[in-house]
Order: structure tokens, then sequence, then C-alpha cells
């Protein structure tokens, strides 16, 4: 192990040790330790659970490739696909954790689980996808569990042969619920007809093009990272760098689609929606456009693929602006509020019935209408913390268990 | 039997007891008001928004029978009790806040802390309790309890601890100007019913298709 290997592995460690005794303070003091209150109730934690939802898409896109469409070139990255979508629909899975006032009554979920909600069919698919990338990448490490690792190996007679077979049966698999994870975390949000901002169609095919273009440059920015910008797996990186490209044209056309049809008709709800979105977050917006667009860009362009800083820093570009694009799910939904009316007597009067706070803010009134919510330091710390779970477990994996192609590791 | 209530906002004079009287016997911590009464127009309540308009409205959980939140519960403690009513179960709410988002009317309080906690925070006296003092149980479900765990939701239950010993609900029994009153939905000969055909009766965002079971009478215009 290099020693930069050892101290990217003890930093976020220690960083997610540091995650999880803030989450364990926050469990005894209570979700008040975040900003969030009564009238904005999710926040950064449910942010996150989108951002590592959609990062864990890269699995689905190399093994669909691979095994689905015939791309032969991209098989040397299969294991890194596959790695990085465990680590973040793990993170996806731990994120949620702190945002739940009860996590210790979780097994409710088994003992009493309500099919209406569209959060059980999460938490259904989230541990299938879960489940399914560890299968696989185990499928297609087993030719290679060689030495002091054998003992992992099931016997069989061909297991180069066996690997291949069984890669090829469980993509098919795999692609439905690595699809199934965006649709239904999208449905969680896009089921709420009380939220106007998140109740549309073309929510979960949205997430689904952000994610294949996020999930991807994540594969690429791992590929590059271990393997160097060399001429090797040039041609794959520039496959990759087309999947993010198109699926970031997708993502923006399915998302201004979305605003022109709720701005065109202009009714009370869109211009409240349209106030927030392009008022008080405008410079947010224009980042969650600007930056994935021009990171898909920049990754297309070849000189920046064979420059490992370039290339990081254009991935990196994207990957910013696709969190910032799941941090502006919440503030239109939630300072848009739901109950509103035109009073008797007042036509052309929109008025906003104020929410109880539930929590006491000196100087705040009790009951809000908006509420400029920014995360609390401990919810940032929890996230950064699960970030660098996520990037720990990669690190550690690839460090322990044959993921990079031979000639290399 | 399906339990509903109407509001007569002509006799609603803004006082807000029910407020205060739900407040209090339901023991809800600072910061959380499960019925509220506004000034629709006005951002200051009892300042009128126009010259010669101003009525008042009450709302609290309007009891849906499309519930979104019961839907959107990922455990079911959020449920339909056999007569309407929509309860939560403290001991089963795993405190998500799933129905928070979901609930289009904003009732729906979270312990943010442990309420011990928020009455320190807020300046009660020390050891000051108020409010219905047993737990409740209804079907072995616990739907009231003076003192919330910290990490559940909590809404109006129409009184559950009062109802099921033939008592009203502290709302309307703390109505002044008796402007509210419960009945059955179902029986077509109720009062409540009978004032819901003959006063035209309105629901709270009826275009969400939650069915709410609280029904609002409009008030006359005032007289200048």
């Amino acid at each position: 192990m290099s020693a930069t290997m050892k101290n990217a592995l003890r930093i976020s460690g220690a960083l997610f040790l540091i995650a999880i005794v803030a989450w364990l303070y926050q469990l005894k003091e209570g979700l008040v330790l975040t900003n969030l209150q009564n009238s904005y109730s999710w926040g950064l934690y449910i942010s996150g659970l989108a951002f590592f939802v959609g990062n864990a898409a890269g699995g689905l896109v190399l093994s669909s490739s691979i095994y689905l469409f015939g791309v032969k070139k991209l098989k040397p990255l299969a294991k890194l696909g596959a790695l990085t979508a465990f680590a973040n629909v793990t993170a996806a899975m731990l994120i949620v954790l702190p945002d739940i006032g009860k996590p210790i009554r979780l097994y409710n979920m088994l003992l009493h689980p309500n099919f209406m909600s569209p959060l059980v069919w999460d938490v259904i698919v989230l541990n299938l996808y879960a489940a399914v990338s560890a299968l696989y990448l185990y499928i297609l490490m087993l030719p290679d569990l060689t030495g002091p690792l054998a003992r992992f190996a099931v016997k069989v007679a061909d297991p180069a042969g066996f690997s291949e077979t069984w890669a090829r049966r469980i993509a098919p698999v795999a692609l439905l619920f690595a699809i199934g994870i965006h649709v239904i975390t999208a449905w969680i949000f896009s089921t709420q007809g009380a939220r106007d901002w998140w109740f549309s169609p073309a929510m979960a095919p949205d997430f689904v093009s952000v994610a294949i273009g996020v999930g991807t440059a994540v594969v690429l920015l791992a590929a590059a990272l271990a393997y160097g910008t060399g001429e090797k797996y040039q041609d794959a990186y520039q496959t990759l760098a087309l999947i993010v490209f198109m699926a970031v044209c997708v993502h923006l056309f399915l998302m201004m689609n979305d605003l022109v049809i709720h701005a065109w008709f202009g009714d009370a709800e869109t211009h409240r929606i349209m106030e927030i979105a392009w008022g008080d977050f405008a410079w947010a917006h224009i980042f969650e456009v600007v930056a994935p667009l021009a990171g898909a860009w920049l990754l297309l362009q070849e000189r920046v693929r064979r420059s490992l800083p370039r290339l990081a820093a254009s991935a990196g570009l994207l990957i910013v602006g696709v969190f910032v694009h799941r941090f502006l799910i919440m503030p239109a939904a939630y300072n848009n509020i739901p109950m509103t009316m035109t009073p008797l007597g007042l036509p052309g009067v929109h008025w906003s019935l104020p929410i109880a706070s539930g929590r006491f803010f000196p100087g705040l009134s009790t009951f809000l209408d908006s509420y400029a919510y920014a995360p609390s330091f401990i919810e940032v710390v929890i996230l950064l913390g699960i970030m660098a779970y996520a990037v720990f477990l990669v690190l550690l994996a690839i460090a322990k268990l044959p993921i990079l192609a031979k000639e290399v590791s | 039997m399906k339990m509903g209530m109407v509001i007569d906002l002509e006799k609603c004079i803004g006082c807000r007891s029910c407020m205060v009287a739900c407040k209090q016997h339901n023991a809800q911590p600072p910061g959380t008001w499960w019925n509220r009464v506004f000034t629709p127009g006005s951002h200051h309540h009892l300042t009128p928004p126009a010259k010669g308009i101003e009525f008042f409205l009450p709302v609290h959980c309007q009891h849906c029978e499309n519930a979104p939140c019961a839907k959107v519960c990922p455990v079911g403690a959020t449920y339909h009790a056999p007569d309407g009513a929509v309860l939560i179960d403290f001991e089963r709410c795993i405190g998500c806040r799933y129905c928070m988002s979901a609930c289009p009317y904003g009732v729906r309080q979270f312990n943010w802390e442990a309420p011990e906690k928020a009455h320190q925070r807020a300046g009660y006296q020390e050891h000051y309790r108020f409010g219905y003092p047993e737990d409740h149980r209804k079907e072995g479900r616990l739907v009231y309890a003076p003192l919330r765990p910290k990490g559940v939701v909590e809404k109006c239950t129409f009184c559950a601890q009062y109802r099921d010993k033939g008592e009203l609900p502290a709302c309307v029994r703390g109505c002044p100007g008796k402007a509210r009153m419960i009945g059955d939905l179902d029986d077509p000969d109720s009062e409540i019913r009978k004032l819901i055909r003959e006063r035209n009766a309105f629901q709270l965002l009826p275009e969400k298709g939650t069915k709410p079971t609280v029904y609002y009478l409009p008030p006359k215009a005032k007289e200048i």
C-alpha cells in the first residue's frame, strides 16, 4: 500500500468516525441540532440521499454497456463501476439514518411495512441494488480470488467462464434495480401532490438522466485516479465522457422542459416557485445548469482526458454541480406553503397559511411562511463523513481486493 | 360512523380560545400548535387585510379520508381510526417526517427535542406541566401522551382521549361563540350534514383530492 493510499484511508476513515460521533450526539439531543423546522422538514440529509443514489448509477452504465450493448472496451472498468455503485448506494442508505427521529424503531419497517409508501419501495430497491452490486462485484472478482483470498472463492471448475456467464446473467437484473433506485427515489418527491415544485412526471426520468451522467463521471474519475490518464484506457474514457455528456444534456432538457411548462401557465403557485428558484437561489440555479454542462463538455475534450488534474477538476465540477442540483430539491418545495388560498372577498390576493415552526428561535416568529434554511454545522459534518465513508470503502476495496486490472495492481 | 367537524366562520370571532384550549389540553410543547387561527389575507391576526373584510380561519388536521400522510407513512404509524379520525401511534412513528412534506395543510409537527428540554429552552417554570396528564391508548396504540417522545410527529387527534370518554374535543368546548360542532358525516340527518347542506359548506384545498372531514361554513360579508 502506498503512503498516499494510507493517508487517504486515514483521513477518510477519520472523517467517517467523526460523523458517527456527531450522529450519536444528534441522537442524544434530537434533530434540534439541525437547522430544520416544521415548515422546512427535510434538508441536507435528504438532498444527500438523492445525491448518493445518483452517484450509484455507474455500475449500471458499465454492466449494461458491456453485457447488453457489447461495449467490450469498458470491461476492465466493470469492477470499479460495481464498487462505486455499492459504496454510493450504501452511503445513500446511511445518510437517511441521521434524518430519522427514532432510528432505533426502524425494525417497524419489517414488522409493519405500509406498501403504499414509496419510502418502503425505496428501502426495498436500495437494499436489492446494494446486494446485487456486491454480488456482481464478487462474480467479476472470482477469477482473481487467489492466494490468501482463495478461501473466499466458490469452488467451480472454470472460474473465468463461470464469472463471465453469471456476470452476463446478473447484468439485466442489476439494470432493473439500478433504474429502480432512481425512479423510486424520485417518486418519493414527485408523488407529493401537496408540493408543486415536486409534483411532476418529469422528475423520475430526470433522476435517471442525472444519475447516468454523474454516476458515470464518478467511475471516470475513479478510473483516472486508479489507472492514470495514459494511452491504455483512453478509448474507454472517451466512451464514458460521451455517455456523461449525453446524459447531462438529456437532464438539462428535462429540467428546462419542466420549468417552461410550470412558468408558462403562470398561476400563483408557480409565481412563488419561480420567485424562489430564480430569485433567492438564482446563482445556485445558474450553477446547477452551468457546472454539469461545462464539466461534461470539458470531459469531451481529449486534452482534458489526457491530464489527470484537468480530468479530475472537470469531473469534480460536474459532481459539485449535481450536488447543488440536489440541494435545490428542497427550497422551492418548502418555501412555497401548500395551504394557500384566495381569501373570501379578496380576489387577486394569494395568501399562505403560516406553519408553526415547532422550535424556539429567538428573534423569529413561531409561525413561518418562509424560512431561509442553511444546514447546521452538524448536518455538514455528518454529510461530509458519509461522503468520506464512500471514498474510504472504495479505497479499502482497491487496496485489499483484486479490483484493478492485474498489470497495474 | 364517520367523524366530521363543522366550523362556522360567521360565528368565529378570532379569539383563539380554541388554539389555547387545544395547546393546553394536549400538552403541546413550545413552538407547537396543532390548531391555529388566522386572519386570511393579513400578516397580522385580527388586522383586516382590507376595509370591511375580516374573517378568521381556524386550521388544524383536516382528518382527510384520502390522507396523504397515512399513505406515505412507511410503518403505518399514521392511520385511520374506525371512526375516520387520523391518529398517530407515538410508539411506532420512526420520525422520518415524510408525512410532514405530504400534508398540504401544514398541520403536522415534529418533536425536534425532548419536551422537557423544549420547556426549559422557552423559559417555562421548572416542573410546570399542563395538559391531560395520562397516556391514552386506542386499541392498544398510544395516540396521546402528555410527554411525547423526542423524534416523533404529532398533530390534532380530535382529542381522542376525551372523545373515547364521550366528551367533546377541547376546541369545541372552549369556543365561546359555539362555532365548532362535531358529528356523524355518514348520517344524512345529522346536524353537521344539515349545516353542510344548507350553508354551502366548503373544504380547504378540495382540489388536492384529500377529502377533508372538516367543513367550513362561509361568513357573510361584514357591514361597514
